[in-house]
């Protein structure tokens, strides 16, 4: 639980250190990439839980998830209709789903040690 | 096999960190880039406008006066036409003026509006001042200022945004009207009952009215050019 935090962490230094940023008009697809790779790594965290992670899938689904999501956005801006809302909406959902399994595998897990 | 995953993890969490930085300082950049730098651009610019605009004033006004000089030094003008030119320019509003009158002075409600009330209601707009010019030129009054600024033919008193413009001024509360004129008459055609001042009372807005001795009230200060209106010469048009 504390090495993804603490990479987050070192990535975001690194990004300060070098002061790059994305051109403005696309922050939308930037934005939506970034809640696809967040959507990725929580579940990559909940598989590696249930010990069933695979790193091939897990870093094609980072990438993927996240290039496909912006990709889909710009072409719903193309075409005038919000897929962006659809995005977030999808993969907010995810996100709050894996958090409440991966809670609840902690919180079985803190149990099982208390009983043993 | 959980050791692996945590490191991939780790890594893509590396990855994830940097866009996110670079994203926040896009996103950063956004709000502090377009409006504000848009809205002090703008203000900036209207300033210096402005500045220029009050510059050019003076400047009017001073050359109005030299003008004046020459014409009194003049001693080719006889006294009556001269006198014809005093009073022309006093109808036209300008010389400087003074005399008798009534000091006027609104200012907004300080009554909160009740919910379900239009807080416009309470507020002092153009047509209030409107009103009031008109009231008082219907009354008598022979010169009249809003906040200054001299009531001449061409003026207008028009609503601009949160401001009114007069003169193409923007004036804003307290609205102080100086009007020239017998004062006693003036105040009973503003007080009369059902009159412009009952209305505004109504609404809470506030109005002072003060009978002077002696207003002193100055002379329109814009440029006034006729582009399309040229005079007729009577001989010719009979």
């Amino acid at each position: 639980m504390f090495w993804p935090l603490a990479g987050i962490l070192v990535g975001m230094l690194m990004g300060l250190a070098f002061p790059f940023s994305f051109p403005v008009a696309y922050a939308r697809y930037i934005a939506v990439a970034i809640l696809a790779g967040l959507d990725s790594i929580f579940g990559g965290i909940r598989s590696n839980l249930e010990h069933n992670f695979d790193p091939v899938i897990f870093i094609s689904g980072f990438f993927s998830n996240a290039i496909f999501a912006a990709v889909l956005t710009y072409i719903g801006d193309r075409l005038g209709v919000e897929i962006y809302y659809a995005a977030v909406f999808a993969f907010g959902v995810r996100i709050f789903q894996n958090l409440a399994v991966m809670r609840r595998h902690l919180v079985e897990r803190v149990q099982r040690h208390r009983s043993k | 096999m959980r050791r692996q995953g945590q490191i991939w993890i780790t890594i893509i969490c590396i990855v994830l960190g940097v866009i996110l930085t670079a994203q926040l300082r896009t996103q950063a950049g956004i709000r502090q880039d377009i409006p504000t730098k848009r809205i002090e651009e703008m203000a900036s610019l209207l300033k210096e406008a402005e500045l220029e605009r009050d510059a050019l004033r003076s400047q009017l006004y001073e050359l109005q006066i030299q003008t004046d000089e020459i014409t009194s030094q003049e001693k080719s003008i006889t006294a009556g036409i001269r006198k014809d030119l005093q009073q022309a320019k006093m109808i036209a509003g300008l010389t400087e003026v003074q005399g008798p009158g009534l000091l006027i002075i609104l200012n907004d409600s300080t009554r909160a509006a009740q919910s379900g009330q239009d807080p416009n209601l309470f507020l002092i707009h153009d047509e209030d001042l409107l009103k009031l010019v008109n009231e008082l030129k219907a009354s008598g009054a022979e010169a009249i200022t809003v906040n200054g600024q001299r009531v001449i033919a061409a003026t207008e008193i028009r609503c601009a945004g949160p401001t009114i413009s007069v003169n193409n001024t923007r004036i804003s509360p307290p609205y102080a009207v100086e009007a020239i004129g017998d004062p006693a008459a003036l105040e009973s055609a503003l007080k009369m009952r059902g009159g412009i001042i009952e209305t505004m009372q109504f609404w809470g807005i506030q109005v002072q009215i003060e009978k002077k001795e002696q207003l002193l009230l100055p002379a329109y200060l814009g440029s006034h050019t006729f582009k399309y209106t040229r005079p007729v010469d009577k001989r010719e048009a009979q």
